[in-house]
């Protein structure tokens, strides 16, 4: 009964949701707010439809309904009550269903927000997004239901990926898809204001915070992404530039890109054009992100699923890119910018060229991920482009990116005199020469390493400097210190917000040129007593011990590690075998410091308990990562926050 | 340094006359040719990273074809042949491959371009127009004027 109840409620969702979208063009076309009213009784009857049928598929795992058959698919029996929750989003259909919870939630605070305001955007912002809603429903309910039913219903469920049954998989897809569905928002009011004409810089005022808000979630779940990358796959790494992590990264490119340039539109009135290309190009690759991860095109570590949905994802992209630059085209001569800029050296050529970096990043990753099926296509070989290449590709571009952050922030706008070039950038450009020597001096002597952190010492002195000045400026008016600081923060929040943010991607960028720079491992095989040195850790193994879980078997080693002699943990890696998996995965150990972490992976070894193979990695810096998304995410909130009303 | 490694690394064998002792091959080196070989059953990580079985077991092939005597390239070699491209992990910079390659730089450097012209252009426009009128003698005594009043 209950696929046919889930069923039936995702059908009339799809019913209402389509009503709606077109109920609401209607009204405004017509001047009909009767319709308008109607189109929003709609969308929240869609609400409701679609977190009642997420509710009753998380009862079917709970209830181990395996009349259900994405239940019986993606659960088991031992499948622990935490994991049945999250089994929910483990492949292609739940994922949508998650999809269009999230995405009919942003309507839902559409509608609560902008019912009364913004009458002219309104309807056309509502009907845009039910009608993406519309899309995600149909998904639903013809090439991948939910809930499709099961016949004969078996005894037990296959059981949900074991990779997936960790914490960072309850957070990750939530933040990631409150990350994809919030880019919506502000691509519905661009397409309100081409379709209404106001194609001013009002639609972007109005979602400046609504794009941040999705530029946080899509930060933390990428964060989360690497965090359970590392954790829990295994290999001590924490991005490998696989296409689904890639999928999730060019949006943020290209969102971060779009962050950016509006600031220059509010300023300047100048690319219009361009930040209308940039929000569709955002939003088209958070679909492009779904179809590639999730119709199994690509076969990577997340697409669980194989479906024939392609071609559903592919003709809504088509849809999308064909429909808004349409608009775009026919609204060409009132988006015709005036263009003005008083000199190329100034802010605006900085945010141009920051601009640039970004979608040439974002281009290389969307060019890289799709190269194989070019290739295979085209040339009927199969090639590979992994993290060698975008790792050689990218690095430049990315310490050309954290360049400019350095610049464009402090740079003045229209003309940078002389005079404020060597005001701001003086004694920040020295300290950037001067660390690249005293590092040297160190004993780094990886080139690139070197770059990286001169230029990151370049940056947080920029950023050190102007926080100075500010707050000195604040002391002089007879503040004290502290609530110098805080005001700063809080009246500016959204200069100082993205001061922070940048921090955080400085603190970041000292993690991944420390980790990949300096970490080091080794990989022995060790009989029962025997031990390993690195670093200067001794890493003794003691035996082996096997334990029954509820839904695997599992093997752990047991690891002495001293630190200079000095007794310092016990650890235990260990080996899960699952019924369903042909292989076992690898559950590691580690103990995380500011400085390195010592990580350890249990590889083969002999049934009696008497030797093992033990991968030992001494990852350096790579908590740096974790602190800086932490900064990052902060100051991404600290922009949330309203601007206070200038008196 | 590493490079004299790893020409040692490669000596020793012909040293010792084909007969390598245990662990003469450097496992940078190893590791080196493992980062740029995809773990042919994992799903997108390098030979070196993987922690799985047939990583192990391919990680094995490199050190015993660097002992035979083999450079890192005829080992790479010996793995193409045996897959396929597919197994290197970055696309040989030729022939179709190079478009991969190429094509974000020739973005880069025609961005670059494009963005020159437009500010080059934009500014022109602007120093034909200036942008505020200037004001003229009457009214910016009276601006002095109240802003000496305002000030007291």
């Amino acid at each position: 009964m209950t696929a046919e109840i889930g069923y039936a409620m995702t059908a009339v969702a799809l019913g209402l949701a389509l009503y709606g979208s077109a109920a609401c063009a209607i009204g405004a076309r017509t001047n009909r707010p009767v319709l308008i009213q109607s189109a929003q009784h709609a969308a929240i009857g869609t609400f409701v439809l679609i977190v009642a049928a997420m509710l009753l598929l998380v009862y079917a795992f709970l209830t181990f309904d395996f009349s259900v058959r994405y239940v019986a698919i993606n659960t088991n029996r031992g499948t622990p009550f935490y994991y049945r929750i999250t089994a929910l989003w483990g492949a292609l259909e739940g994922s949508i269903i998650l999809w269009s919870a999230m995405l009919s939630l942003y309507t839902l605070l559409i509608i609560v927000r902008y019912r009364s305001r913004q009458a002219e955007f309104y309807p056309w912002v509502l009907s845009v997004m039910l009608g993406i809603l519309t899309f995600f429903l149909l998904v639903m309910t013809i090439p991948a239901p939910p809930f499709e039913r099961l016949a004969p219903i078996p005894p037990d469920g296959r059981g949900l990926n074991p990779l997936l049954e960790d914490t960072g998989m309850i957070t990750h897809p939530v933040a990631l898809y409150l990350g994809f569905t919030g880019f919506t928002v502000p691509f519905a009011f661009a397409m309100a204001a081409l379709i209404t004409g106001r194609t001013g810089d009002e639609w972007m005022r109005v979602t400046r915070r609504w794009t941040i808000v999705a530029w946080y979630f899509l930060s933390l779940g990428l964060l989360i992404g690497g965090w359970w990358s590392y954790h829990v796959l295994g290999w001590g790494g924490y991005w490998a530039w696989d296409p689904v992590e890639n999928a999730a990264f060019m949006p943020w490119l290209t969102g971060t890109a779009f962050l950016h340039s509006v600031m220059i539109q509010e300023r300047r009135h100048i690319l219009k054009l361009w930040n209308l290309t940039l929000i569709i190009l955002t939003f088209g690759l958070t679909i492009f992100g779904t179809f590639l991860t999730r119709s199994g095109i690509l076969s990577s570590v997340h697409s669980f699923t194989q479906g024939s949905i392609g071609a559903f994802f592919l003709g809504f992209i088509a849809l999308v890119l064909l429909g808004a630059f349409g608009l775009v085209a026919a609204r060409g001569d009132r988006l015709r910018a005036e263009g003005k800029l008083d000199s190329i050296v100034s802010r605006e050529s900085a945010f141009l060229l920051n601009n640039l970096f970004l979608v040439a990043a974002a281009f290389t990753v969307f060019f890289g991920t799709i190269f194989p099926l070019l290739s295979e296509a085209i040339r009927g070989v199969k090639v590979s482009v992994g993290a060698p290449f975008f790792n050689l590709v990218n690095i430049p571009i990315f310490l050309a990116l954290i360049f400019l952050m350095g610049v464009g922030p402090l740079i003045a706008w229209r003309r940078a005199s002389r005079d404020n070039l060597r005001r701001n950038f003086l004694a920040p450009v020295g300290a950037g020469i001067l660390a690249a020597g005293v590092f040297r001096l160190l004993g780094v002597a990886n080139a690139l390493a070197l770059t990286c952190l001169s230029l990151v010492v370049f940056v947080a002195a920029t950023i050190v400097l102007d926080f100075y000045r500010a707050t000195g400026a604040r002391l002089r008016t007879g503040e004290r210190l502290l609530p110098a600081m805080g005001g700063l923060l809080m009246r500016q929040n959204r200069r100082y917000g993205g001061f922070v943010v940048h921090l955080g991607i400085l603190v970041v960028a000292l993690g991944v040129t420390g980790s990949q720079a300096w970490s080091i491992q080794t990989e022995t095989t060790l009989r029962r007593g025997e031990a390993l040195q690195i670093g200067q850790y001794n890493v003794r193994f003691d035996g082996l011990a096997a334990s029954e879980e509820s839904n695997h078997f599992k093997v752990t080693g047991t690891f002495t590690v001293a630190n200079n002699g000095r007794a310092l943990a016990v650890m235990t890696p260990a080996k899960k075998f699952y019924p369903q998996e042909q292989t076992p995965i690898a559950a590691v150990d580690y103990l995380m410091g500011l400085r390195e972490d010592l990580y350890l992976v249990l590889g083969d070894f002999a049934r009696d308990g008497s030797q093992a193979t033990v991968k030992v990695q001494l990852n350096r810096f790579v908590t740096l990562i974790w602190i800086g998304g932490f900064i990052l995410t902060l100051g991404a909130a600290l922009a949330i926050l309203p601007e206070p009303r200038k008196t | 340094m590493r490079r004299a490694a790893l020409a040692l690394a490669l000596l020793l064998p012909v040293l010792a006359w084909g007969a390598p002792p245990p662990g003469a091959v450097n496992e940078e080196t190893v590791r080196q040719i493992a980062a740029q070989l995809r773990c042919v059953v994992c799903q997108n990580l390098s030979v070196a990273d993987s922690p799985s079985e047939m990583a192990n077991q391919m990680r094995g092939i490199i050190r015993e074809r660097l002992q035979g005597g083999d450079t890192p390239d005829q080992v790479m070699a010996y793995f193409v042949e045996k897959y396929g491209e597919w197994i290197l992990l970055s696309p040989r910079p030729r022939g179709f491959n190079l478009l991969v390659w190429t094509l974000p730089f020739a973005g880069i450097g025609g961005g670059l371009l494009v963005i020159l012209m437009l500010t080059r252009r934009w500014s022109r426009r602007t120093r034909e127009r200036p942008v505020a009128e200037p004001v003229d003698p009457a009214t910016r005594e009276r601006i002095r004027r109240e802003m000496t009043e305002l000030g007291q």
